[in-house]
């Protein structure tokens, strides 16, 4: 029997607080990627843009849009960039407004092109 | 009196609005679930939750199948145009004050661009309250998603930068 079941019989509150514990999986959830800020480049920006296959990547002038809503934690950008995108080990995303996921992250150095 | 004072007035008194709405919310809450073209695995993940190891019923979430009976409308898919009619049916069923859901990376814009199949994000066609990314949202993102609609626990991600600063690895 569920211990929150003889303890809302006992003290008729019906529902319990979030989370109890930290959940055993929580750690080998795929999740959205994050960059290494200082060694992203006009070059790495561009590679990963191409590789995004959900568009949640795209480069604006000096800056990388990372639209965290779009990402699907594929895991193509961690290949294409192994020493600049890395898990983010976060899965807890909802928000209340959607401009809250859309990351802008400045590139290092001069344009290429 | 210039605009941008009003646009933060609007958007502090929706901002309150919201909260009062969740809080209504709070001990009991029925969900109906709609899906504008997912390919399921969101519906998987939502399924889940009602496992014992996830038990959403101890928080205080349930799942109605009718819309009339519900509270909160979570809607997984891009929204294909071939649900536009079922969509607005089913949100104007369902009883105000209520809440939208989008759930997984389809319904936030992520998956398909629009076209003439799909509008390509769910709040084209329904106002939505909450967003929850993923692909699909493990069921503990679904909970914690349910639960920021219901103003228990905080959005945390527009704190988040996912960067890691420092030059060298």
């Amino acid at each position: 029997m569920a211990p929150w079941f003889l303890r809302g019989l006992r003290r008729g509150v019906v529902t319990t607080r979030y989370p109890a514990r930290r959940d055993s999986s929580a750690d080998d959830l795929p999740t959205p990627p994050r960059f290494r800020a200082g060694e992203m480049t006009h070059e790495i920006a561009e590679r990963l843009a191409a590789v995004c296959p959900s568009q949640a990547l795209r480069r604006d002038g000096g800056v990388l849009v990372y639209d965290v809503g779009a990402c699907t934690a594929c895991g193509r950008c961690e290949e294409a960039a192994p020493g600049v995108a890395a898990p983010g080990g976060q899965f807890e995303l909802a928000v209340t407004r959607r401009a809250d996921l859309v990351k802008r992250i400045p590139l290092r150095g001069e344009a290429s092109s | 009196m210039s605009t941008s004072n009003d646009a933060g007035d609007t958007a502090r008194a929706a901002d309150e609005l919201r909260r009062r709405v969740a809080r209504q919310f709070r001990r009991s809450l029925h969900i109906r679930t709609l899906d504008t073209g997912s390919c399921a695995a969101c519906e998987q993940e939502i399924r889940l939750l009602t496992a014992p190891h996830y038990d959403l019923h101890r928080l205080g979430f349930f799942f109605t199948p009718a819309p009339r009976h519900a509270d909160l409308l979570m809607v997984t898919g891009p929204a294909v145009r071939a649900m536009d009619v079922a969509a607005r049916k089913t949100y104007d069923a369902i009883p105000d004050p209520k809440i939208v859901v989008a759930t997984g990376a389809c319904a936030l814009g992520g998956v398909y661009q629009p076209d003439l199949f799909v509008h390509g994000a769910v709040d084209k066609v329904l106002p939505v309250d909450v967003w929850i990314p993923g692909c699909p949202p493990s069921p503990l993102a679904l909970l914690h998603g349910l639960l920021v609609a219901v103003d228990r626990l905080a959005a945390k991600a527009a704190q988040l930068s996912f960067t890691v600063t420092g030059e060298t690895r």
